[in-house]
């Protein structure tokens, strides 16, 4: 990967929402902390649904708190268990497994 | 009491920026963050709050002349420009009322969590703007009295709970979201209007056996959607329009000079709001995080819903195609209304809010979406034509440089009709 030296590798992760301001903020900030906390750097995008498919094949995840109306090719993660605080454990290991494979 | 007054009266005294920031910290200790993280939070909004200024100062060089000359051009008497939601929350935030918005929405919260009168958990911070939009408002028109505006605000927050638990159910089935329901201040004020249509169109043999399909539109206007794009094709519109009608002697290039530029600026404008909104965001996030950390703790074993931002329903593809097609029927709209005077500009970028609880009271119904989101939208102008001199009054109290002249500022995502009931019923008893 151009651009990395030694150390972890920086995956990058598009977070989408309506707006790619509101609920996608809050996404971006829970996930870069928790993932941080596992020792995994990432490098979030925030965008509006509609951008999706545009912006996801470059990443290694998507993040999305609205519903995702495309076919994309890289994997698609509900981000409303961040909004809720309902079920956060398992997505945030369910996005932990995704990336360590990739 | 006179002592806490003078106190308030210091803090307001000192501007949004200060403010704000102050209340969020206060808050964020009595929700138990801790003090290094509230103090993040609480200046990160400041700063929110300065960058806002900055763009809204982009956004009058841009637009400002480019409206008085389409107005001229044109004839037509849109002088209240459409500032944007990113903005309209900037100025509610800004004044007294909005800086205690935090403070009174969650205590009507817990208030009405205690009493069981509602089961929505509302931690959508963000958009208790449109609490403090009203609540400003009210607070304007009675002459700057505190007490009626944050009850105007109080009784927004109040309603919003109420609805959000009454159409649950439906988002809930509809979007496959167990335990969510939606207070967002702008879309509950939709959901009466959609009900009210559901039960006229049901009537009607023919108009309600209306289907239509959305997928292959949907493909089509998939770049539209993108606010840059959008930024840039209403900028060159506006332009031509403007600059292109009546050329008074200016020469091709000029002219064509004038709209590109504006396209750019308004691309500009498009994509900077946002950006900033999310600084704004992000201080708020944190403190939203300790809400909901703070309410569990005391309520819990209880059913809850999670009150959220209605922005996580704009990706069903329903949606999103009747939120683009809204744009030029707004346009139109804003042009064929009599007494209508707001041009519609910035929240042309968040149409799909305004429909975004139609798919699910009318079970993915893309005709009624379309339909209904017209009738909204006609309601949504005269609204925030209503609004305009009000906001225009209201930025230059909190300090916006807003140039004196012809054109005012007004924002679709604040023509909800809880606030116009709440301002129409302070004024007459205010007198103003």
């Amino acid at each position: 990967m151009p651009g990395s030296t030694a150390g972890p590798r920086l995956y990058k992760i598009v977070v989408s929402c309506g707006t790619a301001i509101a609920t996608s903020t809050h996404v971006s900030i829970r996930v870069k902390e928790m993932l941080e906390e596992r020792g995994i750097k990432v490098h979030t995008i925030q965008c509006r649904v509609t951008e999706v498919p545009h912006l996801a094949p470059d990443a290694d995840l998507v993040i999305s708190t609205a519903q995702v109306p495309y076919d994309i090719s890289v994997p698609v993660v509900d981000g409303i268990p961040f909004l809720t605080g309902i079920g956060v454990k398992e997505v945030i290991d369910r996005i932990e497994q995704i990336l360590r494979i990739r | 009491m006179e002592t806490i007054k003078a106190i308030f009266d210091f803090l307001t005294g000192l501007g949004s920026p200060v403010m704000l920031p102050i209340i969020i910290f206060v808050l964020g200790l009595i929700l138990g963050m801790n003090a290094g993280r509230a103090f993040i939070a609480a200046v990160t909004v400041g700063v929110g709050f300065i960058g806002l200024g900055l763009v809204i100062g982009l956004l009058f060089t841009a637009l400002g002349p480019a409206t008085e000359a389409m107005m001229k051009a044109t004839g037509l008497q849109l002088s209240a420009l459409d500032v944007g939601w990113g903005v309209a929350a900037a100025i509610a935030f800004g004044t007294a009322v909005g800086s205690l918005v935090f403070i009174v929405a969650l205590v009507v919260n817990i208030v009405m969590l205690v009493l069981k009168w509602t089961k929505t958990l509302n931690v959508d911070m963000w958009n208790y703007w449109h609490y403090a939009f009203t609540g400003s408002l009210v607070y304007l028109v009675t002459g700057n009295n505190l007490v009626l505006g944050l009850l105007a605000a109080a009784i927004h927050a109040a309603v919003a709970l109420l609805i959000a638990d009454w159409t649950a159910k439906d988002v809930q089935e509809f979007f496959k979201l167990p335990g969510v329901s939606i207070p967002q201040g702008w879309a509950i004020t939709s959901v009466p209007i959609i009900k009210g249509l559901n039960w006229v169109v049901e009537k009607i043999p023919g108009l309600r056996d209306i289907h239509w399909d959305s997928e292959s539109l949907q493909k089509r206007l998939g770049i539209v959607g993108q606010p840059i794009i959008l930024g840039a094709l209403l900028g060159l519109l506006f332009g031509v329009v403007a600059y292109g009608i009546r050329p008074e002697g200016a020469t091709f290039g000029v002219i064509l000079g004038k709209v590109l530029l504006l396209a750019v600026q308004m691309a500009a404008v498009m994509l900077l709001i946002p950006r900033i909104i999310a600084i704004f965001m992000e201080g708020l996030t944190p403190l939203s995080e300790a809400a909901r950390a703070f309410m569990k703790a005391r309520f819990a074993g209880r059913e809850f819903f999670i009150g959220l931002d209605s922005a996580i329903l704009i990706g069903h593809p329903i949606t999103i195609t009747a939120g683009i097609l809204l744009i030029p029927i707004t346009l139109l709209l804003a042009a064929i209304l009599p007494g209508n005077t707001t041009l519609p500009a910035a929240d042309l970028a968040a149409t799909a809010f305004f429909v975004a609880m139609v798919p699910p009271l009318t079970r993915g119904n893309l005709f009624r979406s379309i339909l209904y989101g017209t009738i909204i939208m006609a309601i949504v102008l005269y609204i925030a034509s209503a609004f305009a001199p009000l906001l225009t009054q209201i930025a230059q109290d909190i300090g916006y440089a807003i140039p004196e002249g012809a054109v005012q500022i007004t924002g679709l995502s604040g023509g909800n009709w809880i606030a116009w009931i709440l301002t129409t019923i302070s004024r007459l008893f205010a007198g103003g």
